[in-house]
């Protein structure tokens, strides 16, 4: 009761555009949720000889390329692409600080070698990545998840350290170690919290980023299994009719849009209101 | 294109009717200009026809073209031997010349081979044509042909077709413009089988071909950048008088198929291949393009291996066979540019073709019949890949059809590349994607005999096999046709492969370009528009 | 003086430590490609190939030899310069790779000098006003930007700007400019679609870091003194903040020499992205191996270099 009582208190005091992306977020969360039982359609049914059809009572996405209901695609859509980029980003953004915690706070050769291996695995470019870990193990979720953590988290990693490294030299962490405490006190208490914002606001983008490198994969034929979909395969495999401005390719480009946008602009104002705790 | 028509006119007579043309003139007044010239009356409307056409039809020397293929990588190559997708096709066709070229209707003509006789099959002498010259301005001789032939059947040359060419036991030049080639077996198809673009002529001796190409094609090699594009500038010595009518041709690769429509109605390109069914619609209503659609006999098939379980079962063989909605297939997939096929591998349009098997339905109820009775259920997954023209959206839509007869059929979409060497003929259940051929026997001896290299479905048909030795050797062209229509229904009845459709090949290009046909081997005119086609002004 | 000692020292020891990562990049390449299925033999041979044939192309191309043989003499022909063999050009992977590296060097570059000054000012922008209107423009924009699928906007673009106003081509083959305007008609959509992935991060971060900045008691004091939030944020929060923003732009910038394998393929440019996503078609070693030693070899002097800007900048980070 308290901690609903407590999250209401904070979405009733975030600013407008908090609110607009809380609402958005709780949307998709609950499309990813139920969905697929919601679907009028099943993802796969051919239901129409016309394809790229308008708008209609009938199917009020439109049909795809094959004839297929748009919006019991993007229903199921959603639920791969919030459940896969929710997945992976989380990882990749913990994995990614804890690490650089530990190289930060020990500092030494410890430091050294995950920064290496750390820099090694950036350098490969994700696409790449993944066409390989693709094309060696299979195309299941669980694969998909791990290539787009791997592929992030070095980021995650790297911006997190700068940011440790920084905060380390500020005095109140200097009086800490001064003062002879622990490293993971210093890592947890005193480095962690100063951190939180700049990597909130990273997790926000890690999280697009792996629903773009799912629409970069689809580019390249990886991806989930036909006849499931993630949004960008839908806005990838129906780019035919982006001529006549088909929904088919309109729509999942805008549900992607509304995705991520909003899930940032509640980071942002989550963020914003934790700054103004601090200040206060 | 055949330029040869029976005229009762003098050339300069002809001449004068095409000017009149040109000028405006109304079928009247020709028609009275023609009596004029004392033409009859009945042979006047045939004449009228044809000077039309020619007027229409005049080729314009001049002018550059480039042309967007589809695939474009760091493997293309001059090398005919190592020729792998269209884009080498269509190169190699601009530099060099083949022994013999086929037309429009997939029959083989003379080309470098003014003659060609043979002695039972077997033995074959083709007379080459004279005063034919490299690009480099050496002559043909029959060396350069020796060498080109045999080359294949070197393991370290890497030929695609040397299983092919293992047939020819012997090459030898056998007078001072003549090759001799004797076959192992006998084969009435060699002059079709020599067509082929891996079988075009090189120079004797040649052994590196990574930056020059020397051939007697319509075009030479001006730039060759692996992975970027190919220019070729005319051959003024072309062996084929008037040929080819532009200065230059640019081939370029686009691989995003938006992208090569974007680029050809931006004005980019002036030809594009393998346009979408679903992008016809959009290059048709642009004004100044067109879109060439050409029927053939490209097919993917859904295999089903019999040296595997459940597949060697020949009720879910045929279960699977009735599942496969080829009406869907062919307006959902392919938007109707396809001809729906009937489970073997000669489409109608082929001389071939027996009309007089009946078409196999789709039929949910026998399915469910026959799964019932192989007692197979559950889930059977079915590899698919972009590899196989349509393959996905056809395994997508089957398994929404077996879901109806009580079957599972997950589609396991692989990466198109490595797809040959890995996946086809590799699982119990897939696609398989199949090139026109020009001659039945070539396609059943490569495809459907017991030890044919390439035998999808694993099937063994001795009453098969012999048939297609019998037809191989009949020389009366009925009772080969009978035998070929016997071979269609024994692969339509007991052959562990569904065939949903033939597949049309579609190309866009702007309305500039005058004189694109069809050669149904394959896109762009049979990969050989280079010598065909030229720019109106 | 101190300040460059430190930075010789660093430059050594990140040269040292550099070797170490390419050599890293390079087991981890390695390995990665060789649990691919297939092999260059059978990629070359496709639908043709017989097991007599694949076998005669592999011993040409040395597949044969086990996979530590090969590594091993691999690494020995680098410390040499030598790169080896490309298996499916037949030609030198040092050729093949001149041809594209400049492209690629060049797009990357030019989308820097674009993306780079107006991720920064956005950014610094949001900062100083932040909370107000223009923040939450600036803020909705860049991840607006970011949210389109890149082949969408490169698409979008193309559909546009070449099909229907004709003012740029759809291909950017980049073989035969001849003037700065022709230049300019070349490029300005793939760097347009380019632009639209990397300011964003380089965007956000530099708005989190400054804000971070302006959070700190030093930031209060010179406001209590009278400072105007732009000086604010100027002479006072930036220098401190420069470490991160660094690290951003680096990651981005890196970000454009091996990620843009979907803008060189719409566009047809011959970069170096595409010609990796190539050579792993058709299972080409070498060139994978090179390629992917050039993208780390960059990524390192990126960091590097943002390394040195983060410390010369932070006076607190000079005196380690």
């Amino acid at each position: 009761m308290d901690i609903a009582r407590s999250g209401w208190r904070t979405a009733a005091s975030l600013p407008m555009a908090g609110r607009v992306g809380l609402f958005f977020v709780l949307l998709w969360l609950a499309i990813a949720l139920f969905g697929p039982s919601l679907a009028p359609h099943d993802v796969g049914a051919v239901v129409s000889p016309d394809v790229f059809a308008p708008l209609s009572a009938a199917y009020p996405l439109g049909t795809d390329y094959l004839g297929r209901d748009m919006l019991s695609r993007i229903l199921y859509a959603g639920r791969f692409t919030i459940g896969l980029a929710l997945v992976a980003a989380l990882a990749a953004s913990v994995t990614g600080t804890t690490l650089a915690l530990i190289a930060a706070t020990a500092g030494g050769w410890v430091d050294e070698v995950t920064s290496r291996l750390m820099d090694a695995f950036i350098s490969i470019p994700s696409k790449m990545l993944a066409l390989v870990m693709v094309a060696a193990f299979g195309s299941s979720v669980g694969l998909l998840i791990l290539t787009a953590a791997l592929s992030y988290t070095p980021g995650a990693f790297r911006i997190a350290r700068s940011l440790a490294v920084n905060v380390k030299t500020l005095e109140y962490v200097q009086a800490a170690r001064a003062r002879g405490e622990r490293l993971a006190y210093i890592a947890g208490v005193e480095i962690l919290p100063n951190m939180v914002n700049p990597m909130l606001a990273d997790f926000g983008l890690r999280f697009v980023f792996v629903v773009l490198l799912l629409s970069g994969m689809s580019f390249l034929g990886l991806g989930v299994q036909p006849p499931d979909a993630d949004l960008g395969s839908l806005v990838r495999e129906n780019i035919g009719g982006l001529f006549e401005g088909a929904p088919a390719v309109v729509m999942p480009a805008i549900a992607i849009a509304t995705l991520t946008v909003s899930v940032n602009l509640l980071i942002d104002a989550l963020s914003g209101r934790a700054t103004r705790a601090s200040e206060s | 294109m055949s330029e040869e028509k029976n005229l009762f006119l003098d050339p300069a007579g002809q001449r004068r009717l095409v000017d009149a043309l040109a000028r405006g003139a109304s079928r009247r007044d020709v028609l009275r200009l023609m009596l004029s010239m004392g033409i009859m009356a009945s042979a006047a409307g045939g004449l009228l026809a044809f000077a039309t056409e020619a007027h229409a039809q005049t080729p314009r020397r001049g002018g550059r073209i480039r042309a967007a293929l589809g695939s474009i990588s760091t493997a293309d190559t001059l090398d005919p031997a190592k020729g792998s997708n269209g884009t080498d096709y269509t190169r190699h066709n601009m530099l060099y010349s083949g022994l013999t070229q086929l037309d429009g209707s997939l029959a083989p003509q003379l080309a470098l081979a003014e003659e060609i006789r043979n002695d039972k099959a077997t033995v074959w002498t083709f007379k080459l044509r004279k005063g034919v010259t490299f690009h480099d301005g050496s002559p043909l001789t029959p060396a350069d042909v020796v060498y080109s032939l045999n080359r294949h059947k070197d393991a370290a040359t890497g030929s695609k077709v040397k299983t092919v060419a293992d047939q020819l036991a012997e090459v030898k030049a056998s007078g001072p413009d003549e090759v001799q080639v004797r076959l192992a077996a006998a084969n009435a198809d060699l002059p079709v089988i020599l067509a082929a673009t891996h079988f075009l002529i090189v120079k004797d001796g040649t052994r590196d071909f990574s930056t020059a190409a020397n051939g007697t094609g319509p075009y030479k090699l001006k730039e060759f950048t692996p992975g970027v594009r190919t220019v070729g500038t005319r051959n003024p010595n072309y062996w084929k008088p008037g040929r080819p009518y532009l200065d230059e041709v640019e081939l370029i690769g686009i691989q995003d198929e938006p992208a090569r429509m974007n680029a050809l109605l931006s004005g980019d390109v002036q030809m594009a291949i393998q346009v979408d069914p679903r992008s016809v619609g959009r290059v048709r209503s642009t004004p100044g393009y067109a879109v060439l659609e050409t029927k053939s006999g490209l097919y993917t098939d859904l295999v089903m291996r019999q040296d595997a379980a459940p597949t060697n079962n020949p009720d879910f063989v045929l279960a699977m066979k009735y599942l496969i909605d080829r009406e869907q297939a062919k307006n959902a997939v392919f938007r109707g540019f396809a001809v729906v096929a009937n489970d073997q591998p000669i489409p109608p349009s082929h001389r071939y073709y027996f009309a007089g098997l009946p078409q196999r339905p789709y039929d949910v109820d026998k399915a469910k019949f026959h799964l019932k009775k192989a007692n197979v259920s559950g889930s059977m997954p079915v590899v698919a890949s972009a590899a196989a023209n349509g393959s996905i959206e056809m395994g997508v839509l089957m398994q929404q059809s077996a879901q109806k007869a009580g079957i599972n059929l997950p589609v396991n979409r692989v990466p198109a590349d490595g797809y040959w060497s890995n996946h086809w003929m590799k699982h119990p259940l897939f696609f398989g994607n199949i090139n026109p051929r020009p001659s039945a026997d070539q396609l059943f001896t490569q495809f459907f005999k017991s030890d044919a290299p390439w035998n999808e479905c694993g099937w063994k048909n001795p009453q098969f096999d012999q048939l297609v030795l019998a037809a191989r050797a009949e020389p009366d062209d009925a009772k080969r046709k009978q035998l070929y229509g016997d071979m269609q229904v024994l692969i339509h009845e007991k052959c562990g492969l569904g065939i949903p459709v033939f597949i049309s090949f579609l190309e866009g290009y702007s309305t500039k370009v005058k004189g694109l046909g069809s050669i149904p081997i394959g896109g762009f005119m049979g990969f050989m528009f280079a010598e065909h086609v030229w720019l109106d002004g | 003086m101190a300040e460059k000692a430190l930075a010789a020292r660093l430059i050594l020891h990140r040269v040292g430590l550099g070797v170490l990562t390419l050599l890293i990049v390079s087991a981890v390449i390695f390995t990665i490609t060789n649990l691919l299925p297939g092999d260059a033999a059978q990629e070359a041979l496709g639908q043709s190939a017989t097991a007599e044939t694949v076998a005669a192309l592999r011993a040409q191309y040395g597949l044969d030899k086990p996979a530590p043989v090969r590594y091993a003499s691999w690494l020995s022909g680098l410390a040499t310069g030598n790169l080896g063999q490309s298996f499916t050009a037949s030609m030198p992977v040092r050729d093949l790779i001149a041809t594209r590296l400049p492209k690629s060097l060049l797009l990357a570059a030019v989308t820097a000098a674009v993306s780079v000054p107006i991720a920064l000012a956005m950014g610094i922008l949001a900062a100083m006003w932040r909370g107000g209107a223009l923040d939450r423009v600036l803020s909705l924009a860049t991840i607006s930007m970011v949210a389109v699928p890149e082949f969408l906007v490169a698409t979008i673009a193309v559909l546009v700007f070449a099909v229907k106003l004709r003012w740029f081509p759809a291909l950017s083959n980049a073989v035969d400019i001849r003037d700065a305007g022709q230049f300019v008609r070349t490029y300005a959509m793939p760097v347009l679609t380019l632009c639209f992935v990397v300011i964003a991060q380089m965007a956000r971060m530099t708005r989190a870091a400054v804000i971070d900045q302006l959070g700190a008691s030093y930031v209060e004091m010179a406001v209590l003194k009278g400072a105007k939030p732009a000086r604010v944020a100027l002479r006072h929060a930036l220098p401190n903040a420069i470490g991160p923003i660094a690290n951003a732009v680096a990651l981005s910038l890196s970000y454009l020499l091996g990620g843009v394998v979907i803008v060189e393929t719409i566009f047809n440019y011959p970069g170096l992205a595409s010609l990796m996503v190539d050579a792993v078609t058709n299972r080409d070693m070498p060139v994978v191996q090179a390629c992917a030693m050039i993208f780390c070899f960059a990524y390192l002097l990126l960091v590097l270099a943002a390394d040195l800007v983060a410390i010369l900048s932070n006076p607190r980070l000079r005196h380690r």
